[in-house]
């Protein structure tokens, strides 16, 4: 079995106002050893089960996974090969946030492996990225994009979010333009949501946050993809952009409906049709991995027509779409034995097109991605 | 059963308690309660006599109810105490009248520091109405800010009260409540009647129980009332025969018979409650009394709206619902009818809008039924030019303009008392609301009293609620309906991607239809979700556009993220959006939310 494997850690120096990803601020640094024990922990009880698989990526992300030594980077990738299968090409990324990183660590990660740094920048204006409450600044990104560039890295990826708070379209365009002028190899593109929990959130419901609205958001991620393509990049996912050959191999398992293992704190884990989640709070995932348990907290397991409804909705969010010939392998069935209906009303929405072996998002598709996806669901 | 307490007509004695709100209502039944060992510490709830949930959130009495007190007096006599509670709201004041005339006398509670409120003067009328004799209490003395002698002498200024007959208590301490109950048996006259005269009760309230029918709460007046004898009432010729009397303590405990002064319940093979309506007379079928009491009145819903089930195979439950409803409240209107926006809903008449409210909230809390309330509207008469005249409360069923000589609207003749230093704000809110001025009359140098005539239409929706507000709950509201005056009308239909919503449409006086218009497309663009296309929203008038807007199509809805675990999530999101869709009204192609309907009654 090829598998994809991600490694979750959960600390950032500090929480970011927007952020509900499963992270903390870092309190104490022997937080990090403990959790790092786990995470060894929780390798060894896989690692017999899933000795025969083949690992094709390896993901570390979080959180701030470069919040890390070098060293203890190092020695956690170390401690994978020695317990996994890792293919000899497999793509080894490192999510990275500028203001974490030092020529030092930089090295290291090289020698560790890592052969793709995904740069979280999210903005290139330092007014926007105060207010995001990251802690770096425009010239921290651009300093840790050359050092991983001078250090050998020659895959990198660049985050940026849009429909910021007071966010127009010329400042996504100016924020763009400064990306590009770097070269990366790759770009996330996400437009901010507000999510429950978050300190965005409480200041959204109070009328605090003014945000674009639908039509200028629209006019933001419409430029944008217009500029990354005319400039050589292939919008190869929803919010993602790569120049040939640089698409994210990891990421792509998800979209394809692929097998992953998940390590560390709220990892999600997708063997054999089960999805499973660890425990989300650090201190539980460390407890139940230390008294010998698999820190599971839920999980299920995904009858085949979700199965099939998933793999629609991940695979509509790619360029390639879903191919009949490979769903009929998969699920050995035809697609429109089952969803001819809903394939008919979007075609005539014009929100999907069809070819002889393929469905996909049309441009406008790709704008309305969640009104396609609903026809899907039950 | 208990102790047969008959004691004469003359130990008896029957009080309501009155009370601007908040003044301490509740607490000094309570107290009385308690005192007379009715209920005992145990059973002591907040507010013992509002047992419906809704009752004790609103603060306010819907149904009346009764309970029966044994006293022993100084004098060492023996009294039976009557209690009855009557609602407290503009809506029920036929009701409120009705359970008043059942009593001999009230207490009338006035708080210590706030003082007489014009609400304490619609009382003091009311009672006075019914020739009730009036206990003054005055509540909350152990209030630092209290000050009973001012008090005591604004009450003189509004009434013949005098100054010994006033009783300081706080039903909080627990002070006064002796007085109060000697100052029942010894100033509240005994009940009149006569108990060898042919039976006549007073119909004051009544209930449906599900395992004893309906339950009748009566004020006998004259006669005997006991189970085996057959009955009738007043207004209507089928005979019942009584299973079971009893008395309230305040849960329903039977007894032998009622005589002339009880206040108690009556079973009977009643099928239906509209046979026992409030203020009726319920009389002996073997030697029926001549004559009726004074007072009754057939009560006629003022405010209708449409009630539609939010999915419509709810269809069924919400007219069991609605039955179950009606077994309780006579005054509850309701017939099917058919709309094409929203499917097959009920005509629903009511009292006022609070009784509007209260339905719509037991309908969706006690029967979890999701509804679609169209907005309010009262009864019009139309007169067609063949001569014909209609009434009609649904501006769905509106003859077109062409067929009209002349419609006409109900009018009201209001009374409201206030503080004066109101008079102001309240003169602008009865302008806008197309009232004409009739009278005013100052009670005492702060407070007045102002005679309006006003359609009824511009009442029924949140006048009450403006009129609280700008006199800061102080000012009280009552209104009687005087008939049907010609008025300038037309009815505005809203056209959803140029589809006629026939459940938005709205009768309105002309001069307000352009500026209610815009607010209301104004209003629907915001709640009405972008669809894949342009959708235009235009109100009219016998075709011709007021008002418009447009919903731009959807142009952006996709999450940006998904990776690993995400997809569960964002499958349970979808899932959870197409279900949020399903239970979207959808007119032709465009989906409605339900707040499109229920945003607009607040416009």
């Amino acid at each position: 079995m090829e598998l994809g494997l991600y490694l979750h850690f959960p600390y950032c120096i500090s929480k970011c106002p927007y952020c509900d990803f499963n992270s903390y601020q870092l309190k104490e640094d022997n937080q990090i050893s403990s959790y790092i024990s786990a995470l060894y922990q929780e390798i060894t009880a896989y690692s017999q089960k899933l000795k025969k698989s083949n690992i094709k990526t390896i993901y570390l992300g979080g959180g701030t996974p470069t919040i890390l030594s070098g060293v203890k980077i190092y020695n956690i990738l170390e401690f994978c090969k020695d317990k996994f299968t890792i293919d000899k090409n497999a793509e080894i990324t490192i999510e990275a946030n500028p203001g974490t990183l030092d020529g030092e660590k930089i090295n290291l990660l090289i020698e560790s492996g890592v052969n793709r740094l995904s740069l979280g920048a999210q903005s290139f204006n330092n007014l926007f990225l105060k207010k995001l409450g990251r802690i770096h600044n425009t010239q921290e990104i651009i300093d840790s994009y050359y050092l991983a560039r001078e250090a050998g890295f020659n895959n990198i990826s660049i985050d940026i979010m849009f429909a910021l708070p007071d966010q127009i379209t010329e400042d996504i365009q100016d924020t763009l333009k400064k990306a590009l002028s770097l070269k990366p190899d790759h770009f996330s593109l996400y437009n901010l949501t507000i999510k429950p929990g978050t300190e965005y959130y409480k200041e959204y419901k109070r009328g605090k946050l003014k945000l674009p609205d639908e039509d200028e958001e629209f006019d933001m991620y419409n430029w944008a993809i217009n500029y990354l393509e005319e400039n050589g990049f292939e919008h190869y996912e929803i919010a993602n952009f790569a120049l040939p050959h640089k698409r994210s191999k990891h990421n792509l398992i998800y979209w394809q409906n692929r097998p992953y293992l998940g390590i560390g704190a709220g990892a999600y884990s997708f063997i054999r049709g089960y999805r499973y989640m660890n425990y989300e709070n650090p201190s539980r995932y460390i407890k139940e991995v230390m008294s010998g348990k698999l820190p599971v907290d839920n999980g299920e397991k995904l009858s085949l027509r979700k199965r099939m409804t998933e793999t629609i909705i991940l695979g509509l969010r790619t360029k390639d779409g879903i191919s009949y010939k490979k769903f009929k392998k998969r699920f050995k069935v035809n697609i429109n034995d089952i969803f001819h209906k809903q394939i008919k009303k979007l075609v005539n929405l014009g929100l999907l097109q069809r070819d002889d072996d393929r469905i996909k998002l049309t441009r406008k598709g790709i704008f309305l991605a969640n009104t396609v996806f609903r026809e899907f669901v039950d | 059963m208990l102790k047969d307490y008959h004691c004469n007509i003359e130990n008896i004695r029957n009080f309501s308690i009155i009370a601007h709100i908040d003044h301490g209502k509740s607490t000094i039944a309570d107290r009385l309660l308690e005192f007379t060992g009715t209920i005992s510490e145990r059973e002591k709830r907040e507010q013992i006599l509002d047992d419906m949930d809704l009752e004790r959130e609103k603060g306010i009495t819907i149904k009346s109810k009764a309970v029966r007190l044994y006293y022993h007096s100084k004098d060492e006599k023996e009294y039976i105490l009557n209690l009855i509670d009557t609602p407290g709201h503009v809506d029920f004041s036929y009701e409120v009248s009705r359970s008043l005339a059942a009593c001999e006398g009230a207490l009338l509670i006035v708080d210590a520091s706030q003082g007489v409120q014009a609400q304490t003067i619609a009382n003091i009328n009311l009672a006075l109405k019914s020739n009730l004799k009036i206990i003054p209490v005055i509540n909350k003395i152990d209030l630092t800010t209290a000050n009973p002698d001012r008090v005591t002498k604004e009450l003189q200024n509004i009434s013949e009260i005098k100054e010994e007959e006033v009783i300081l208590a706080s039903a909080k301490e627990g002070i006064g409540t002796s007085d109060i109950l000697e100052a029942i048996v010894n100033k509240i006259p005994p009940p009149k009647g006569s108990s060898n005269l042919p039976l006549r009760a007073l119909i004051f309230d009544s209930i449906y129980n599900p395992y004893k029918g309906t339950i009748v709460y009566v004020k006998v007046v004259d006669g005997v009332i006991k189970p085996g004898m057959f009955i009738q009432t007043m207004s209507n010729n089928i005979k019942y025969e009584v299973v079971e009397v009893g008395i309230f303590r305040p849960k329903m405990q039977p007894i032998k018979k009622l005589t002339a002064g009880e206040v108690g319940y009556i079973i009977a093979g009643f099928k239906n409650i509209k046979d026992t309506q409030v203020g009726d007379t319920i009389i002996d079928a073997s030697n029926p009394s001549e004559e009726s009491l004074p007072g009754y009145k057939k009560v006629t819903p003022l405010v209708f709206c449409s009630i539609y089930p939010v999915d419509n195979k709810e269809h069924e439950n919400l007219k069991a619902a609605l039955d179950k409803l009606r077994l309780n409240d006579s005054s509850l209107f309701s017939e099917a009818e058919t709309s094409e926006a929203l499917g097959f809903g009920f005509r629903c008449g009511f009292l006022g809008l609070l009784h509007m409210e209260i339905i719509q909230e037991r309908l969706e809390r006690e029967y979890d039924i999701n509804l679609i309330a169209t907005t309010p509207s009262v009864m019009y008469q139309v007169t067609k030019k063949d001569g014909e005249t209609i009434k009609i409360s649904n501006p769905a069923s509106f003859p077109p303009k062409n067929e009209i000589v002349k419609i006409e609207e109900p009018y009201v003749k209001v009374n409201i008392i206030t503080p004066s230093k109101c008079i102001g704000r309240i003169m602008d809110l009865v302008q806008e609301r197309r009232g004409s001025f009739k009278n005013m009359e100052y009670i005492d140098e702060k407070i007045l009293r102002l005679d309006y005539y006003l359609p009824l239409n511009e009442i029924i929706l949140d006048f009450y609620d403006k009129l609280k507000s700008i006199s800061s709950g102080y000012a009280s509201l009552d209104y009687e309906l005087t008939g049907y005056q010609p008025s300038e009308l037309a009815k505005v239909d809203i056209l959803v991607n140029h589809q006629l919503v026939d459940a938005l449409s709205f009768i309105i006086h002309k001069d307000k239809a352009y500026t209610r218009a815009r607010k209301i497309v104004e209003k629907l663009k915001e709640i009405i979700p972008r669809q894949m296309y342009e959708v235009p929203l235009q109100a009219t008038i016998e075709g011709k556009i007021i008002a418009r807007e447009t919903i731009k199509a959807l142009k952006k809805d996709v999450l940006a993220k998904c990776y690993g675990g995400d997809i569960t999530r964002k499958r349970k999101l979808l899932e959870k959006q197409k279900a949020g869709k399903k239970r979207m009204k959808k007119v032709g192609k465009v989906e409605i939310p339900q707040e499109a309907f229920l945003g607009i009654l607040k416009i």
